[in-house]
């Protein structure tokens, strides 16, 4: 039969390890007494932009910092569960935290540029892990600004503040540093909250062609967003996953009420 | 099955919007009932005014189906409704086509009145009115399954259909072997034929709108299937 229109889009129960890039199974977390996430499992295909979408506190931002183990620094965390990246837990005591760090690259709500030159906020990963070479980091500069689409508005001023970025700028910026680091990973966490909409039209446009390198992980409270970015979709409320899908599905036929509810702006 | 509840938005505006939209489909409907009432009327009493009535009230139920199309673009292009909401719009969107077409196929009914071309033979007349009654009910039935989404209403007025079809086939033949017997006025017999043929039509459009209800309750896709894949995919779904 004809198909007009093609959406390759795999279910999630179908996504093999091969085609995984992070696997999380059965995490719990605590913050002191609180327990944050519950129990969760899922696996976030390769490749692919996944959105978590759910009200503030329902432990998106915890899960994506369980990540790149961003909550061991704060006191009184506690994990149990697995999160395997490349065949490994990663909440592994063995695990190399820096390392990691460089593997699963992470992007703030509010643009966090260091006090320093353009130039030097994007080799600043690269020289912390050795390389010294000018050609190197002058390469690797220009591949990551190019792959942020920012090397066309900053290439003459490399070596400017980058606090002198409009706000746009300077989140691309942050994106290039993360991504100089070749990551597998990267993880956004409401990376456009704080853009305005033609900016964020930019950033959603970057996911796109960033996809074909590495995996997506966006935490967003933008509904549309998620809807237009994401290939695949994860609701979360009270630290629970209600429901994983890919996006095409969530967002026209969802399975449970509570994400009905919830993606259609109703009360809970 | 899963009802769309209208009311229910933390948008009270929200709220509104759709609770007006569902209204204006249903009223448009009912326009569109009271259209084929009127015709069957005008036939059964050669009334030629009520006829024109009738020709003159489409213009009505196609400045209906305009607006109510501009109204689902705008609350897609302000709300980005998804899940329920959407599917509400687009099965909205879709209906009223169906039902607009209705309307058409009406007005070309009553035209046989004003026209003065009624089928001379009493019995192809009160067939054609015993079809005409038919698919009156199956209108209601499937405005009112749309109002409840109300998946089984909607199921039964799509199996009513196939006794309008055996109806429309029977008098079919029989009106063809009349005009075998009449070869005169040939233009007027195929005027009747059309009527017919648009009486048969109305039932069709109910239930594409009836498969729509199914659509916008279980999400699931049932046109172009015969009634017993629509039962197994219903049963798949459950």
């Amino acid at each position: 039969m004809l198909k007009l229109f093609k959406h390759n889009i795999q279910p999630v129960s179908e996504l093999s390890s091969a085609q995984t890039a992070v696997e999380v199974n059965a995490l719990n977390l605590w913050f002191g007494d609180k327990h944050v996430l519950k129990d969760i499992t899922m696996r976030i295909p390769k490749n692919k932009v996944t959105a978590l979408i759910g009200q503030s506190g329902c432990g998106k931002s915890t899960l994506i910092n369980c990540f790149n183990r961003l909550n061991d620094l704060y006191d009184g965390c506690q994990y149990k569960g697995e999160v395997i990246i490349d065949g490994k837990n990663i909440n592994s005591k063995k695990t190399n935290v820096s390392r990691l760090r460089a593997k699963v690259g992470m992007v703030f709500q509010r643009p966090n540029p260091f006090p320093m030159s353009i130039y030097e906020n994007v080799c600043y990963g690269l020289k912390l892990q050795g390389v010294r070479e000018r050609r190197n980091l002058d390469d690797a500069v220009e591949s990551a600004l190019k792959q942020a689409a920012l090397w066309d508005e900053v290439k003459d001023r490399l070596f400017e503040p980058a606090m002198t970025l409009s706000g746009g700028q300077q989140q691309r910026l942050v994106i290039a540093r993360a991504l100089s680091l070749k990551p597998e990973v990267l993880l956004l966490d409401e990376p456009t909250s704080a853009l305005d909409p033609l900016t964020t039209l930019f950033i959603e446009e970057l996911m796109e062609s960033l996809k074909k390198q590495c995996t997506i992980v966006i935490v967003t409270h933008n509904m549309q967003q998620a809807a237009r970015v994401s290939d695949y979709t994860a609701f979360f409320h009270q630290g629970k996953l209600v429901e994983y899908a890919d996006s095409d599905t969530l967002f026209t036929m969802p399975e449970k009420k509570q994400t009905e509810d919830y993606i259609t702006g109703r009360y809970g | 099955m899963r009802q769309v509840a209208l009311n229910t938005h933390i948008s009270g505006t929200f709220n509104v919007e759709l609770e007006n939209l569902r209204n204006s489909v249903l009223t448009m409907g009912g326009e569109v009932e009271q259209q084929m009432v009127d015709t069957l009327y005008a036939i059964k009493h050669n009334h030629a005014a009520i006829a024109e009535k009738v020709v003159l009230n489409d213009l009505k139920i196609n400045s209906m189906e305009i607006q109510i199309d501009e109204e689902c673009l705008r609350i897609i292009a302000k709300r980005h409704p998804t899940a329920s909401d959407l599917r509400l719009i687009m099965t909205i969107s879709k209906a009223i086509t169906d039902i607009e077409r209705m309307g058409d196929e009406i007005e070309r009914i009553a035209k046989l009145v004003t026209r003065n071309k009624l089928p001379s033979s009493d019995t192809i007349k009160s067939s054609m009115v015993k079809i005409g009654e038919q698919v009156i009910d199956m209108m209601r039935g499937t405005f009112d399954a749309f109002a409840r989404q109300d998946e089984s209403a909607a199921l039964e007025v799509y199996r009513q259909d196939n006794q309008i079809d055996s109806e429309y086939k029977r008098l079919i033949t029989y009106t063809t072997s009349e005009m075998e017997k009449i070869t005169e006025d040939m233009q007027d017999w195929l005027d009747v034929l059309w009527a017919l043929r648009s009486l048969e039509r109305i039932g069709d459009r109910c239930k594409n709108v009836c498969e729509y209800v199914v659509y916008l309750t279980r999400g699931t896709d049932v046109r172009h299937t015969s009634l017993e894949s629509i039962h197994q995919k219903i049963e798949d779904l459950t």
